[in-house]
């Protein structure tokens, strides 16, 4: 349901644009801008680009009103096609989606009409995602996870969709897991691993602080890895901030094989796995946006990183993660959503053999 | 506890958080009322003005639209049959058909009471949340779930009526709706045809709409403003409440089998309204009213959606899974409030938890009152000829149809569904199978295929699997009993009871097309099948293989029986036709110029208004379907060769 007018009309209504009105300088002086997430209200990506529009209002030159308005259906590409055929080409209209939209347009899947390797991106933000095991199994830490006593069973809803890179982990690192794909959210296959029907899993950020983190407590569930966040070159070697005790996929590798993991299965983790994690929940927009409108959204997003209340809301809620954009943050994700022909053609075979994905 | 139960009672007596509550709930009661609009509109309406309120006015005004929409929705059903919402088509076909015969009042008031019921069912369920529904949750696992929709579908076969070989194709059809779309065991997009907006599957608002509403606005339309019919009194609520204790049990037993449907994330309100409405007919002794005004019908659906749109909040608040889509905007709107639901949230905040139930219980009493006080007024409505409520009902369907994606092909899915449930009507497949195939379809092939692949077979094994079974073999067992004891005596056999209604020569007609579209649809499925992963083609088998073969036998029915149409009164295909124009006008010179000419066209042809009022009230309509357009989508939808909206 959008919510664009809504919004414009109550603020008009209790007369909050009272502030707006002030002849204010800059850029996006009594400009709106529309944030279009093409998944329903309530999700995880609508519920964070709610959780970011007051510091964008608020540091953005001019102090843009900002829409956040959901387009759902078709697995997130009838939204993306929305905007490719709709969106303006001044930052006044951005697509605020994850690897979801991302991944279909990777593997070249019927329907797609974005060229997102095309976007600009005006900011990401991580998207962590930590796995964990039953103590069934009898695993307690990721260095024994081959020792495991009974059969793994990982829950997914679809190999192409955001399990990607979680299956593309268990790849890299040889794991025997059996992945049953088939929920429909990532929500009931928690609930499954509760009820003992899966025995591995990877939660993202929320989910992991509010539901595993007390069951770890409680000692019903191990955590094992993170998917890693990037370096300076984006490579995901470095540990994820949100679980800074718990090694990244790639130390997982070193420790287990003694080098530092290389070949088609490391890239086709690194370049999948980044656009789902590391930069997870991405900004974009059109390709002929102004040089000067991804400026101003780089230095906005420094300021919102330095507002001491956006570090504070942002501990509670993601454990301090921050924002990144400018030319670094654009490089990575246009590389991970430009893989060689060996990694698509890797990409494409993993999932028509062994999950049935037809292209 | 008891100290946190009345420092929440007293959190919402403070008079904003009250306003937030009612405001919230005067909302839900007119989207319950539009049909095609439900919580889900309700909520996500309410959504941004909740965030100028403080946390808990703007959870209040949040679930005072969620209790109520399907209290509300009741008033639609009964008096104009259109399903206020898809989860109340079980009341639109007893309800309306109790109106028709005058009892409209009764149909109300049990209705609005069992979903009084139906609400403080789900609150008590709310409040013994942490000890008693929390391990509940827990046990229902995969196979339990898959178990629950199998019951559903068992029970939807109590609902086939009394030509076997339609009833079942129209369940086959149902299914077969229900499987369009990504399949759950392996990754196959089925029958999408390449199209973008088939990938999800279709809607469950637009199948409900499609099938029963836009079929019902044909029938308003062809009677046109010159016919006469019998107005919808209103009196007498007494005959209603005395229906509402000799059903209390069954109320009860219904609310309860409507929070079960509120535990299992994915089956919503629709599929625990059927199965309610089921055990109603499994329980009834004389089942021959059932689909001609059966109160009990009433009694037991509305006992069950109310129930399961609250209880969908004990797996949000225990586990953050949503047990359905307003239930999934709750949580969001909690996450934006700071509060992250889990087994801590309910230790750690539990004034709210006690103020959820408060708030709850309240709408659920208040929100049956209001219904009782206004349903006389908006009965007196229905005098006016069916021609002037056709045009703003159809044009608010397009609205609630066009929440789903906002594509042009929610419109014309709405009317070419529109299209095969008036089809369906007329040629008497009964169109209740095919909504709840549509509904079970998914999950029942999800969690069959989860149950197996986690499992293997010894899920079929597991307590929980052979308790829910047991819903369906008791009762078989006490059949079997009660057939043995009555052996050699008369049976009065329900099904055997035939309307002798003639089939009109129009009738036939229609009868050929549907079964000769369906037998070569089916078959054209069964090609493509061909192409899926093994278990994806298990349940499009089986809703295809027997459902080509019936369609061939009423494709031969209906040659046999065939008679050319002689000298025909029959309007209603006109109307299908300038509807599936507008559609098609809608795509391609976008929104007001159409909508002007079929405003003017309902009005003035059809209901043959006077100039200065149908002007007038024309222009009224559709301010109100333009402002509810904006304030819902934003924007209404834009012609592709004129730009134009």
């Amino acid at each position: 349901m959008k919510t664009a007018t809504s919004i414009a009309t109550l603020v008009a209504v209790i007369g909050l644009s009272a502030g707006a009105a002030n002849a204010q300088e800059g850029y996006f002086a009594g400009k709106s801008i529309d944030v279009i997430v093409p998944f329903g209200p309530g999700g995880a990506t609508f519920v964070s680009a709610k959780f970011l529009e007051p510091y964008f209002e608020k540091h953005l030159p001019g102090n843009p009103e900002i829409n956040v308005i959901d387009r759902p259906g078709g697995g997130s590409i009838l939204g993306a096609n929305w905007f490719e055929q709709n969106a303006n080409s001044d930052g006044t209209t951005i697509l605020f989606t994850t690897s979801s939209t991302a991944n279909p347009f990777v593997l070249g899947q019927k329907g797609v009409e974005y060229n997102l390797a095309d976007y600009r991106v005006a900011y990401s933000h991580p998207f962590s995602a930590v796995a964990y095991t039953s103590p069934s199994t009898g695993v307690t830490s990721a260095a024994d996870i081959k020792s495991s006593k009974t059969p793994l069973i990982y829950g997914g809803i679809a190999a192409a969709a955001s399990d990607l890179p979680g299956l593309l982990s268990f790849e890299l690192l040889g794991l025997d897991v059996k992945s049953v794909l088939g929920f429909n959210g990532r929500g009931p296959v928690r609930l499954a691993f509760e009820q003992g029907e899966v025995n591995i899993d990877y939660q993202f950020t929320p989910v992991y602080l509010t539901q595993v983190v007390p069951s770890v407590e409680e000692g019903k569930a191990v955590p094992l890895w993170t998917g890693g966040s990037a370096d300076a070159d984006g490579k995901l070697t470095q540990r994820d901030p949100i679980a800074p005790e718990l090694p990244s996929v790639y130390e997982v590798y070193e420790q287990l094989n003694g080098k530092a993991p290389s070949g088609i299965e490391w890239e086709a983790f690194q370049g999948i796995a980044s656009v789902t994690y590391a930069y997870g929940l991405t900004g974009y927009m059109k390709p002929d946006t102004p040089q000067e409108v991804l400026d101003i959204f780089a230095q906005a997003v420094a300021d919102i990183n330095a507002d001491p209340e956006f570090q504070a809301e942002s501990q509670k809620v993601t454990n301090g993660a921050r924002l990144s954009a400018g030319p670094a943050t654009e490089k990575a994700i246009k590389t991970a959503l430009s893989p060689s022909d060996e990694v698509r053609a890797y990409l494409k075979d993993l999932l028509a053999t062994k999950f049935g994905v037809k292209f | 506890m008891l100290e946190h139960v009345f420092a929440a009672l007293d959190a919402l007596t403070d008079p904003i958080r009250l306003l937030a509550l009612f405001g919230g709930m005067l909302v839900g009661m007119v989207f319950g009322m539009l049909p095609g609009l439900g919580g889900v509109a309700a909520v996500s309406i309410l959504l941004p003005f909740i965030y100028y309120l403080d946390d808990f006015s703007g959870l209040a005004m949040l679930l005072g639209a969620v209790s109520v929409v399907y209290t509300s929705d009741t008033i639609t059903s009964v008096l104009l049959g259109a399903p206020g919402s898809p989860a109340s088509a079980p009341t639109a076909i007893e309800g309306h058909a109790l109106a028709k015969q005058g009892e409209a009042a009764r149909a109300l008031g049990v209705g609005f009471l069992s979903s009084m019921v139906g609400g403080l069912m789900g609150a008590l369920i709310l409040l013994v949340a942490i000890p008693v529904a929390g391990p509940i949750v827990l046990m229902l696992g995969t196979p339990e779930l898959f178990m629950f929709a199998f019951v559903g579908l068992f029970f939807a076969s109590s609902m086939i009526g009394k030509d076997l070989a339609k009833g079942i194709a129209a369940a086959c059809l149902g299914l077969f709706l229900g499987v369009v779309g990504p399949a759950s065991a392996a990754a196959d997009f089925r029958f999408t045809f390449g199209q973008v907006y088939l990938l999800d599957g279709f809607s469950l608002t637009i199948v409900a709409l499609g099938l029963f509403g836009v079929a019902e606005a044909i029938s308003m339309l062809a009677a046109g403003g010159g016919i006469s019919h019998t107005p919808i009194k209103v009196s007498n609520w007494g005959a209603g409440f005395s229906d509402f204790w000799k059903n209390r049990w069954l109320v009860l037993r219904a609310s309860i089998i409507g929070v079960f449907g509120g535990f299992v994330p994915a089956v919503g309100a629709s599929a625990s309204t059927w199965v309610a409405y089921g055990h109603a007919i499994r329980s009834t002794r004389d089942k021959s009213k059932f689909g001609k005004g059966e109160i009990r019908g009433i009694a037991a659906s509305e006992g069950a959606n109310n129930a399961t749109v609250i209880a969908d909040l004990v797996p949000t608040l225990l586990f953050s899974v949503p047990g359905g889509p307003a239930a999934a905007i709750f949580l969001g709107a909690l996450f934006s409030f700071g509060y992250y639901p889990g087994p801590r949230m309910i230790s750690q905040n539990p004034d709210l938890m006690f103020l959820i139930v408060w708030s709850v219980a309240l709408s659920s009493v208040v929100g049956a009152g209001i219904c009782f006080a206004i349903a006389p007024t908006l009965a007196k409505l229905t005098r006016i000829p069916f021609g002037i409520i056709a045009a703003p009902l159809i044009l608010i369907m397009v609205v609630g149809a066009y929440q789903a994606t906002s594509t042009m092909g929610d419109i014309f899915m709405l009317f070419g569904l529109g299209a095969l449930g008036w089809m369906m009507k007329h040629a008497e497949w009964p169109r209740a199978p095919a909504l709840v195939g549509f509904v079970l379809a998914s999950p029942m092939e999800q969690y069959f295929w989860l149950s197996n692949q986690i499992h293997g077979w010894s899920w079929l094994l597991r307590p929980g699997v052979l308790i829910i079974a047991s819903f369906i073999a008791i009762p078989a067992l006490l059949n079997i009993y009660r057939w043995l004891r009555n052996r050699g005596k008369a049976q009065v056999d329900a099904a055997a009871q035939v309307l002798n209604l003639p089939a009109s020569e129009d009738h036939k007609t229609i009868s050929l097309i549907l079964a000769g579209l369906v037998s070569i649809a089916f078959a054209y499925a069964i090609w493509e099948m061909t192409g899926f992963n093994a278990s994806s083609r298990l349940m499009p088998s089986l809703a295809l293989y027997p459902g080509l073969l019936l369609a061939l036998w009423l494709l031969y029915r209906a040659i046999r029986d065939y008679a050319p149409a002689t000298s025909s009164q029959f309007k209603e295909p006109l109307i299908l036709i300038v509807l599936v124009v507008y559609a098609i006008a809608l795509w391609a010179i976008g929104f007001t110029i159409p909508t002007i000419g079929l405003l003017l066209w309902m009005l003035f042809a059809r209901a043959s208004m006077r100039l200065v009022p149908g002007l007038i009230y024309g222009a009224v309509v559709f301010g109100i379907v333009w402002l509810l357009f904006n304030v819902l989508r934003g924007d209404a939808p834009v012609g592709v060769l004129t730009g134009l909206s």
